[in-house]
């Protein structure tokens, strides 16, 4: 119980830190829609799978619009449950996980892609398609919500130019390096406009200089508005992004720095 | 909505035709179970016209004594009619059964010679009564024998086809059965094998479902191409049995003697083409649809 209200403590220190951090921030770029307005909440949210492992247990924060978030910790530690519970993969145990002001359980299913249509995903293995073009790949995400031909005809080379793979455009999977198939995921996740980019270990399988790209592109992408939750266990990647950390250790926040640094608490 | 209408039946038809092999398979025993549906059909529709026919031959007819008058038969008549499971008393005269036998046999001029050599009316007076089923002639006999009028009657005639009648019904009856097992059987089997074929396309579709989740697309637009491949096996299979049925139909009306039917069973089914066509649609589309159903079901968690 103590240690509980310790934490929580804590917590409410690092958000008032966290806003003010903000602006500063929108003083020194003005082209960044600064909105006070909390975009994901957790609410004492707790996860337990089978009958006893608890995943996540006594979580609670805010996070919002337009931050830029890393999530750091062991493996296990809980960093995909957690982001599990903000894209709705999983429903919490206990607690309550709110999405722009609105508990997340009160989805219907129907509604749920609508949900992730908003949050754009990236994950350490990619998820492409092997038997589709780069172009093919960011496409099908527009086809599968229904959108016309000629506007996917559009959008996608130009989400393409974004990440930087122009030129690339026709090539297979397998036909790219690892950072280059990762770009592609990115400009997948970013096709639909999403308000929320949540991006799982997305440099696990890349060599240091594409993952610094990566964190370059998430960074630019976060400069434009919108909200970024990077996982890592990789000290490079999340010093490089130098943002807040939120550091979870056996499914409990430990720490939760406004400008962190990876650290072990 | 037209778009994805038509991305999605693109979608189906590619996975209907990379199954290859499990996609026959499963299109073969639909069609087994649809064309074994449809004889069965044929035959019990043929069947029961076939008796039909059969019945609407049958009569019993009560003939009566020479000495008995005219007004006693019609008051006979009147009798019969009230009872309730008489369909129609129609009376033969004395003088209509002569002529009746006498164009029965026109072509044999010495029994007409030898009639009219007799100088009088030898054939008697009848009654030819119809019941309205034909269980019901026995206890249309009984009555007789019960009758006020019985002292009058000379004899009865019937129980000629009634066996016949009771063997087609037996024989009707038990193909019904037997044909019933064999098709929910059948359709059992295809139930399987179309819910295993759905199972292995979405199991080597998992990683693209997987995506389609992450990219946010509709449950529909994830489920949709299973129930058109469904759909695709079920009208293929349909298609096929129909055609089967068509050669099966053509070659059997050849040596089928139409004596016995009221129509050819070829016209039978060119007359029912549509229905034919259209009950293997359905049970064929339906079949696809309800295993794909249970497939997605057990297997597609969204």
């Amino acid at each position: 119980m103590e240690k509980r209200e310790e934490i929580l403590d804590e917590e409410n220190i690092n958000q008032m830190e966290s806003g003010t951090d903000e602006m500063v921030e929108a003083a020194e770029m003005e082209e960044r829609k600064i909105d006070d307005g909390v975009i994901i909440k957790f609410d004492n949210v707790k996860k337990v799978f089978g009958s006893d492992f608890a995943a996540l247990e006594d979580i609670s924060l805010e996070i919002q619009e337009g931050e830029f978030v890393s999530i750091v910790g062991a493996s296990g530690a809980g960093k995909s449950t957690f982001l599990k519970l903000i894209y709705a993969e999983e429903m919490p145990t206990g607690g309550e996980v709110y999405f722009e002001g609105k508990p997340l359980s009160g989805i219907s299913r129907r509604k749920l892609p609508f949900h992730r249509r908003r949050i754009g995903t990236v994950f350490q293995d990619f998820k492409l398609l092997p038997k589709k073009t780069a172009f093919e790949n960011v496409a099908y995400a527009m086809e599968v919500s229904g959108a016309p031909t000629d506007e996917i005809m559009e959008d996608v080379p130009q989400i393409l130019d974004i990440v930087g793979l122009s030129d690339k455009m026709e090539k297979y999977p397998h036909e790219l390096s690892g950072g280059e198939q990762q770009k592609v995921v990115m400009a997948r996740a970013l096709i639909h406009k999403p308000i929320v980019i949540i991006a799982d270990e997305p440099t696990g399988n890349l060599d240091p200089v594409a993952s610094l790209e990566i964190v370059k592109l998430l960074l630019k992408i976060n400069k434009l508005g919108t909200t970024v939750i990077l996982a890592s266990h990789d000290r490079e990647v999340v010093n490089k992004a130098a943002k807040r950390v939120i550091v979870l250790e056996r499914g409990r926040v430990v720490c939760d720095d406004a400008r962190g640094k990876y650290k072990m608490c | 909505m037209f778009l994805v209408l038509g991305r999605t039946i693109r979608e189906s038809f590619r996975n209907f035709w990379r199954n290859g092999w499990l996609s026959v398979a499963a299109v073969s025993v639909m069609i087994f179970s649809l064309f074994t549906i449809s004889v069965l059909f044929v035959i019990t529709e043929t069947g029961s016209n076939i008796l039909r026919n059969v019945q609407e031959r049958v009569n019993v007819s009560i003939y009566f004594k020479s000495d008995v008058s005219e007004e006693n038969i019609s008051k006979a008549k009147i009798d019969l009619e009230s009872y309730s499971e008489v369909a129609s008393v129609e009376y033969v005269s004395k003088e209509k059964a002569l002529e009746d036998f006498k164009s029965n046999n026109v072509n044999e001029p010495a029994i007409v010679k030898s009639l009219e050599e007799l100088g009088e009316n030898p054939l008697l007076a009848s009654l030819v009564v119809k019941a309205k089923s034909p269980d019901q002639y026995e206890s249309v006999s009984a009555y007789l024998a019960e009758a006020s009028f019985k002292e009058d009657i000379s004899r009865v005639n019937y129980g000629k086809n009634k066996e016949i009648i009771e063997k087609l019904n037996r024989i009707v009856a038990e193909i019904k059965k037997i044909g019933s097992i064999l098709a929910v059987l059948l359709a059992g089997i295809s139930i399987l094998i179309i819910f295993n074929t759905i199972r292995i396309t979405i199991y080597t579709h998992r990683q693209e479902i997987e995506v389609m989740r992450l990219v946010g697309a509709s449950n529909t637009f994830i489920r949709l191409p299973f129930i058109f491949e469904g759909i695709i096996y079920g009208a293929i299979a349909s298609v096929i049995s129909m055609g089967l049925l068509f050669l099966s139909v053509r070659f059997t009306a050849q040596y089928f003697p139409s004596v016995v039917l009221p129509e050819n069973l070829f016209s039978f089914y060119l007359k029912n083409f549509a229905l034919l066509l259209g009950m293997q649609l359905a049970i064929g589309t339906f079949l696809g649809i309800f295993s794909s159903i249970i497939a997605m079901r057990k297997y597609l968690r969204i």
